[in-house]
């Protein structure tokens, strides 16, 4: 029973993690870890996504900028992407961020990119486990305290 | 040869017009000299160093608006490697453009942190261009915590100008995402930071020729150098890609299996 309790704090935890799944491998491979009642923690918000290719460097730092904790892209195996060469797009665009979100002081491991196929519930499963821990260990983005700062200044600027 | 006999041949053969800068009241201002006014097309040293322009962002606008007409351009190296990088964007049709190029003073080289501050018509006659710092490493030795501080106060003295932009060469998207409400929320300032300038310095990847006037516009004195000078070093470490240089297109804007080097692709 205590071990329970155990899990639902966890799952308490602020953190807050956007992951974008691409429809044709990684959602069916979550899909397939929920049909095995496979358990990972609840911080993952699932976007579904046509491909991982589809993900837009925009979307990345969007999601950073609303209060995400961490990011995780996950996309078909290499070779097996369903448009072929799409989640090549996504290792070269992924590279190029996690480069940037390394040089302003954002802390790389909290971009992730995984390839998860339709068969890997397991590792979806323990992918999301891993990464939840890893940026669990972070803790919170340090944008979190940017945006309370936003916030005040814009109501400064309201009552002039 | 001077530039301006130079210029005087181009005409001679039947360009319409050479782009370069006109000297009035003391300034420098783009110009383009047709056969009446070549005479007066001033020396490439009296041009002071602190008054540049994209240039090769007013030739795309010329060759689109005068859609037979052909041009030369008298252009520093940053010049020529916008043209060639906007070619490959289909914003230029370098067919119908003559280059001459010149390299910049020493000084201004120095200034521009520039690593190829000529053209490539020059670069026998140049000295082998030595790595120049533009302040990456610096920020590279701070702790992770620090350098998100440094940035954040740089970015927080952002006025939202558009400067960056507008005199980018290579800013020439009729949609722009620093404009789009859904990325950066409109009527605040500074705007949405880190979120904007990192979208800039996303749309630089394999864009970015290193010509600095961005850096040299900003009123907020933002090092925008050296922020997108780690993009192009992040591109040209991993993708193996270097913009302004003839040949491949960026593989980021190319659906190819070329991933650059590293092996870990796979795992």
């Amino acid at each position: 029973m205590a071990s329970d309790e155990n899990v639902l704090l966890q799952d308490l935890t602020p953190i807050r993690i956007v992951a974008f799944l691409c429809n044709w491998c990684s959602y069916a491979g979550a899909d397939l870890a929920g049909v095995s009642r496979l358990s990972y923690p609840a911080n993952v918000v699932t976007i579904r996504v046509m491909c991982s290719g589809t993900v837009s460097p925009y979307h990345v730092l969007k999601a950073f900028q609303s209060g995400a904790d961490g990011v995780l892209i996950t996309g078909c195996h290499i070779g097996d992407c369903h448009y072929l060469k799409g989640n090549y797009m996504t290792y070269k665009r992924f590279q190029v961020i996690q480069g940037l979100l390394q040089f302003v002081g954002i802390e790389p491991e909290r971009f992730r990119l995984e390839w998860i196929s339709a068969s890997e519930g397991e590792k979806f499963a323990e992918t999301v486990r891993d990464f939840t821990e890893e940026v669990g260990k972070l803790g919170e983005s340090p944008l979190a305290d940017e945006r309370e700062a936003a916030k005040s200044r814009e109501a400064l600027m309201r009552r002039f | 040869m001077s530039v301006k006999e130079e210029a005087k041949n181009l005409l001679g053969k039947g360009m319409d017009g050479v782009l370069f800068y006109q000297m009035k009241d003391g300034s420098a201002i783009p110009h383009l000299f047709t056969s009446k006014d070549i005479d007066e097309m001033p020396d490439v040293r009296e041009i002071p160093d602190s008054e540049r322009y994209p240039l090769s962002d007013i030739l795309s606008k010329l060759l689109m608006r005068f859609s037979s007409a052909k041009f030369g351009i008298v252009a520093r190296g940053c010049d020529e490697r916008a043209i060639i990088e906007l070619e490959k964007h289909q914003q230029i049709d370098t067919s119908r453009v003559s280059l001459i190029g010149f390299a910049c003073s020493p000084e201004l080289a120095k200034i521009c942190s520039c690593s190829k501050p000529y053209t490539e018509s020059l670069a026998d006659e140049m000295n082998e261009a030595q790595e120049i710092s533009r302040g990456i490493e610096s920020v590279e030795r701070m702790s992770t915590p620090a350098r998100l501080g440094f940035w954040l106060s740089n970015f927080s003295v952002c006025v939202k100008c558009m400067g960056c932009r507008n005199i980018c060469p290579l800013c020439f998207c009729k949609e722009c995402s620093l404009q789009d409400e859904d990325l950066v929320e409109s009527g605040v300032l500074p705007p949405s930071i880190p979120t904007f300038h990192l979208l800039r310095a996303i749309d630089m990847a394999g864009r970015c020729v290193m010509c600095g006037l961005c850096e040299e516009a900003c009123p907020a004195g933002i090092p925008l150098r050296t922020l997108y000078g780690k993009v192009s070093e992040i591109v040209r470490e991993e993708l193996g890609y270097v913009p302004g240089t003839r040949g491949v297109k960026s593989p980021l804007e190319e659906l190819g299996s070329s991933v650059g080097s590293d092996d870990d692709l796979k795992s």
